[in-house]
């Protein structure tokens, strides 16, 4: 689902944030990105979506190597991939539903199996009877929810999360991390960024560890 | 290059048909129009002063094209009336003028003809003068057989031409032509139009200023919404629409408030006008706008609008990339 192959990503000329990065995950699986911040967490996910393109090196997802992407097929390509955002990236002038409708709205689905499809995600989330409160009315963590409900609307076929947990408490933490794991039981690529080693170690998924822009472990767990 | 192939479980949403994916554009660009129309009115004050902005930087330049037109209006009377005289020889008596007139109604380029016999030439100026009694005591007339030579063909270079042949004509003493004046007030509307066209166009850039500046600040009050749906797969197309649909809006509304403008104004400048056209013995109003102005009015202004988000929109996007 996605192959990096010697991935390097340099800013300014001289900044390696990323150097020869190797890895592969299969469809269906789910994934950690874990290391301190700085060590390129954030810089990987950004080239996985398209957000950045690699200074040497390819990235694939999909069996696409995406830094070939015309930019006008961007927007279609990222339409495939739910983000979920540490601060996520909420508009708070509008409802939770229609935070969560905004994917479908962006892809122009029609309004009857657009509602069918927010409150399904939103079911799945257990925000179902918040969906006319406003993201200002919610706690961090259901804010969080609802920023997990619209990275899934749209049923992607890979799921990124950057730092989910950041702001959490272990309990809320802990909730958001089995979300993840619900999604990837019905199939779903997932692939989390996460500090949060503790709660890594005790959901035992493949692990994968950079320091200073370089993956230096990539831990299978069976 | 191909579109990336849909992951399977995400093909359902890629397999909507085209005319889906038309009602679903419609559809989004009703909502967006209506979307900014609202929020055109939840800062009412500040909308209204952008479209008087717009207005005033309309209305001159309209005003003056209004004035121009009227003056061509003029103008195409006026060469109607563009005549030649042809005085006869003294010693010309009528039925020799009879001929002579037949002989200049035959020249190339004369549309008509009409004789003005001495008689007669007395019996206007008389009337014109007012000086009934003092002409009476004269023993003979002392005025010419004269004919009225109306051109086919009102453009001064050509009425001069013809003038040169008339006074060709035998028993022809003298023609009579004042084309200076007209001459004048042509090249008086040439000299307008050409400002009228370079204030429209300093005009028309100040609109795109206006509503460049307008939209930019939009643009940059909603920084977040542009980068959050940039990320989940917007197209430009997509981030662009409301603020055009806004751009097109405040066009619309200044040229609105323009038209007003021009109402008012040629309402106000009516009386005079008409008295001084009066005094002049001449009937003049000045033309209003009507349907095929109106709709030429607004309809630039709201493309300046639409164009002036376009370009403000195209340059801050370029700008805003997700975080």
């Amino acid at each position: 689902m996605i192959a990096f192959e010697h991935v390097g990503k340099r800013y300014g000329g001289r900044y390696d944030a990323l150097a020869n990065i190797d890895f592969r995950v299969r469809r269906g699986e789910m994934v950690f990105l874990t290391g301190h911040s700085g060590a390129g967490k954030s810089s990987l996910l950004r080239l996985i979506m398209r957000l950045e393109r690699p200074s040497r090196g390819r990235v694939r997802v999909a069996g696409h190597d995406i830094d070939r992407l015309h930019h006008s097929q961007v927007p279609f390509y990222r339409r495939q991939i739910g983000v979920v955002f540490q601060d996520h990236q909420l508009l708070f002038d509008r409802s939770i539903y229609h935070n969560v409708a905004l994917p479908l709205e962006i892809q122009g689905i029609e309004r009857r199996e657009a509602a069918r499809r927010v409150r399904a995600a939103l079911d799945k989330v257990g925000l179902l009877h918040r969906e006319a409160a406003l993201p200002i009315e919610l706690s961090g963590g259901e804010q969080q929810r609802v920023g997990i409900a619209r990275a899934v609307v749209n049923k992607p076929a890979l799921l990124l999360a950057d730092e989910p947990t950041g702001n959490l408490d272990p309990q809320l933490s802990a909730d958001i991390m089995g979300l993840f794991e619900d999604f990837n039981r019905i199939g779903t690529t997932v692939m989390v960024a996460s500090h949060d080693l503790a709660l890594i170690a005790r959901l035992r998924h493949r692990t994968l560890r950079l320091s200073e822009g370089r993956l230096v472990a990539d831990e299978e767990i069976a | 290059m191909s579109r990336p192939e849909p992951p399977p479980r995400g093909a359902r949403t890629q397999r909507s048909s085209g005319a889906l994916r038309w009602r679903a554009w419609a559809r989004h660009h009703r909502a967006m129009a209506a979307d900014s129309a609202r929020r055109l009115l939840r800062r009412p004050l500040g909308s209204l002063l952008t479209m008087l902005a717009i207005a005033i930087a309309l209305v001159l330049p309209a005003g003056l094209w209004l004035t121009l037109d009227s003056a061509r209006l003029l103008d195409a009377q006026l060469e109607q009336s563009a005549t030649l005289t042809t005085y006869l020889e003294e010693d010309v008596g009528e039925a020799e003028a009879g001929r002579i007139e037949q002989a200049l109604a035959a020249q190339a380029g004369v549309a008509a003809t009409r004789l003005i016999t001495a008689a007669e030439g007395m019996a206007e100026f008389q009337q014109a003068l007012g000086l009934e009694d003092a002409l009476a005591r004269l023993e003979t007339n002392p005025l010419p057989a004269s004919v009225v030579v109306h051109p086919a063909d009102a453009d001064p270079a050509a009425v001069r031409r013809l003038a040169e042949a008339l006074a060709a004509v035998p028993g022809v003493d003298e023609v009579r032509l004042d084309l200076a004046w007209l001459e004048r007030l042509r090249h008086l509307a040439a000299l307008g139009q050409r400002v009228t066209l370079a204030l429209g166009v300093l005009f028309a850039l100040g609109v795109l200023l206006v509503v460049g500046n307008t939209i930019r600040l939009a643009v940059e009050s909603r920084r977040q919404e542009i980068e959050v749906v940039t990320l989940i797969g917007a197209t430009h197309a997509f981030v662009r629409r409301p603020f055009l649909y806004s751009g097109a809006w405040f066009g619309l509304g200044g040229g609105l408030l323009a038209w007003g403008l021009l109402s008012l104004g040629s309402d106000w400048l009516a009386a005079p006008i008409s008295a001084l056209a009066a005094s002049y013995g001449a009937s003049f109003a000045l033309p209003r706008l009507g349907a095929e102005g109106s709709t030429i009015l607004l309809g630039c202004s709201t493309l300046l609008g639409w164009l002036g988000a376009w370009l403000a929109v195209n340059r801050h996007l370029a700008e805003i990339r997700p975080r």
